[in-house]
């Protein structure tokens, strides 16, 4: 089983788009559970204190795996988030 | 999908070399003899035998910038140094901000970094002011002349409202008191770029979920903007809405009426019609930057000062500005 880190930056009250993208991520998680990946998924607020001293300015929605920002600005779909976390374990 | 944007490229080159009007074309004498009921049908369908392709424009047009616009670039540099990010927020906002529930995070992100208040100011009056669907709006509805000089005066009152807040004490105040000190290394950060077939095909929804959001409330607009052609006498707008009280007044409601949804574009064209003079046009227009909304998602990370500056200069330079256009084009 193989550990995973991703983490849905989005806004606060959540918008459509960042909830979009949460559930990609989520479906995504269904998926590679097979694959023995283990998913460990957070969401963190794009204009919280905490997210910007860790990342700096982000455009929301935005995904970051394993503490690195892959995605920023748009929703991806779901096989995109497969993808970007199959190449991060391998 | 390719052959779908050149189409809507394509047709809207088209229609503009058959010379089709983009705007609306019923004028308000078109609406006597009509029953109440009527009147929004026949301007809807008025509106939309030509106005769609400007509107399929504008959303296609949107999502394709949004989605192809390097932000991780932008992000990077706004927190920097001050002449940069300055540069950056005027320049970048109106294509960073076509989705609304960006603004404020992207705000206090600016905030928070080095950049500090001011740009991050700037910024916030510049996206909702200059927005590429809004410019592009008013360019095809009202007039390229008109999507112009709404550029030049947001870019000059965000700048302003920028410096000048920057520099009151409580603009300091509240800088110092977000600072956050340990800034992110770059290493952080690495977008990675899914194929170009994914990417056009995200544009397009991004597309189309603007417009699914816009477009309820643009239509009952219209519908309301048919109202008001309606039965608004042409009399009270010629007296009310020229002149230095019409900039006043205009500058004024146009604020607190602003929703962002594009139909202040399309309720200014109507009034307009009726004998609204340019100088007023403008001020309505510029009146988005301090509707109430936006001041209060703002006044959750700033101080209420910080927000009553902002408004009373964004409020200011829309009155100068409506005069000063009203006065050069001879339309007070």
């Amino acid at each position: 089983m193989k550990e995973v880190v991703v983490e849905v930056i989005g806004v606060d009250p959540p918008c459509k788009r960042c909830q979009a993208t949460y559930k990609s991520v989520e479906e995504a998680a269904l998926t590679l559970k097979a694959k023995d990946i283990d998913m460990k998924i957070f969401k963190l607020t794009a204009q919280s204190k905490d997210t910007i001293a860790k990342y700096g300015v982000l455009v929301p929605p935005a995904l970051a795996i394993n503490n690195v920002v892959k995605v920023m600005g748009r929703v991806p779909e779901k096989k995109e988030v497969e993808r970007l976390i199959l190449t991060t374990v391998k | 999908m390719l052959i779908f944007i050149f189409f809507t490229v394509g047709y809207l080159i088209y229609s503009r070399i058959m010379a089709y009007s983009l705007a609306p074309t019923m004028k308000p004498a078109d609406f006597h003899g009509l029953a109440i009921w009527e009147i929004p049908v026949a301007y809807l369908v008025d509106y939309f035998s030509h106005g769609w392709i400007c509107l399929l424009f504008a959303f296609v047009a949107a999502g394709l910038i949004y989605e192809f616009i390097p932000k991780e670039a932008i992000t990077k540099y706004m927190g920097g140094n001050k002449v940069t990010a300055y540069g950056l927020a005027i320049v970048m906002a109106p294509f960073l901000t076509v989705c609304s529930c960006t603004m404020v995070p992207l705000f206090a992100g600016v905030l928070y970094t080095g950049a500090g208040i001011g740009p991050a100011m700037t910024f916030l009056l510049m996206a909702p002011a200059a927005n590429i669907l809004s410019i592009l709006l008013t360019g095809e509805i009202i007039s390229w002349e008109l999507a112009g000089v709404r550029i030049i005066a947001s870019v000059v009152v965000a700048l302003a409202a920028g410096i000048i807040v920057s520099k009151t004490p409580w603009g300091k105040a509240t800088q110092k008191e977000h600072r956050v000190n340990s800034l992110a290394s770059s290493s952080k950060i690495e977008i990675v770029k899914p194929p170009l077939d994914e990417r056009l095909w995200s544009a397009l929804k991004f597309g189309g979920y603007i417009a699914k959001r816009i477009l309820p409330f643009f239509l009952l607009g219209l519908v309301a903007v048919s109202y008001v052609e309606a039965y608004l006498p042409e009399d009270i707008v010629g007296t009310y809405l020229t002149g230095v009280t019409g900039v006043l007044i205009a500058s004024v409601i146009g604020g607190p009426l602003y929703t962002p949804t594009l139909v202040e574009i399309v309720l200014g064209k109507g009034m307009w019609d009726l004998g609204m003079s340019k100088g007023a046009l403008l001020s309505w227009l510029m009146g988005q930057p301090y509707d109430v909304a936006n001041a209060l998602a703002v006044s959750r990370i700033v101080r209420w000062k910080v927000v009553l500056t902002y408004m009373a200069i964004a409020w200011a330079g829309s009155v100068i500005f409506g005069l000063t256009y009203g006065a050069l084009s001879r339309s007070l």
